[in-house]
């Protein structure tokens, strides 16, 4: 699946967004490349398809650590351990990440581009394999509730109806 | 004042039960789907519902249209990661009363919520 590169930068504002409003933290980028398919995708990953006249995925990936700050920041709780409340969060979090893109991304004369509804896979001993011809580019991302990283394979279906 | 809570996030739900408290409303139920909405909407009568969109079983936007058929005028805000232009109008038509497009800061919420139901007092 090709990917143009300047597609992501929504999907990047979307996380900027997430993070600033309802988080009250500011996430920092680092340099976009291309995901390796078997790199360590870290302890907890969330994924969200998009279909209509566009056709990918999107994925949040976090050290469990940030997972639990950003969930006891986003309900003021003091969560230790990872439970069905933060997959839930990491799973909202990867929609509200993936429909703001999508809105950007929308053509006004388009049928919105829809989403699944979000995956989440947790453990620290778990390969991702991606279908054979994807190319899944990665951002990774810090901020004060620590490090994460944002993945996304993605093509606009240009010129063809939904 | 009762309101209804319809996310299929439980963390969102959270979210804005804690938005509801701000706006000083504390008899809160909550759904997982639209088909959960409508069978409460069913069962207790609500001055305030929250709609989530994307849900599972069924979307928040054909919740709202079966609330409405049922004759039920209460105020419906959609909170919803929809945030399309042609999603707003859909919502608006189907009968929801307002739109708040995840994510959002946590005063813009309340502050709609308080909108609303000023208006629905009018």
């Amino acid at each position: 699946m090709a990917m143009k590169v300047e597609y992501i930068n929504p999907f990047i504002e979307s996380t900027y967004d997430l993070f600033s409003t309802m988080l009250g933290s500011q996430a920092v980028r680092g340099d976009v490349g291309v995901a390796k398919p078997t790199a360590n995708p870290r302890d907890i990953m969330a994924l969200i398809g998009l279909s209509g006249m566009a056709r990918g995925m999107v994925a949040l990936a976090f050290p469990v650590d940030t997972a639990l700050k950003m969930v006891n920041r986003l309900l003021g709780t003091e969560i230790a351990i990872v439970d069905d409340t933060i997959s839930d969060a990491i799973a909202e979090m990867v929609n509200i990440v993936a429909g703001g893109a999508k809105a950007k991304l929308s053509q006004q004369d388009r049928p919105p581009i829809d989403l699944s509804l979000p995956t989440v896979v947790r453990g620290s001993n778990f390969n991702v394999d991606y279908p054979s011809g994807t190319v899944w580019l990665e951002v990774p991302f810090n901020s004060d509730l620590g490090s994460f990283s944002l993945r996304v394979t993605f093509e606009m279906l240009e010129g063809k109806k939904a | 004042m009762k309101a209804l809570v319809v996310d299929d996030s439980a963390v969102m739900r959270k979210v804005l039960i804690g938005a509801l408290s701000r706006a000083s409303i504390t008899d809160v139920d909550q759904a997982a789907d639209g088909q959960e909405a409508v069978s409460a909407v069913d069962n207790a009568e609500y001055d305030l519902v929250l709609m989530d969109w994307n849900m599972p079983n069924m979307l928040g936007i054909d919740a709202v249209k079966a609330i409405r058929a049922k004759g039920k005028k209460m105020p419906i805000i959609m909170v919803t990661t929809e945030a399309e232009k042609s999603r707003v109008i859909d919502a608006l038509k189907a009968g929801a009363n307002n739109y708040v497009i995840k994510p959002f800061e946590p005063n813009t919420i309340v502050t709609k919520i308080q909108e609303v139901l000023a208006k629905a007092s009018d």
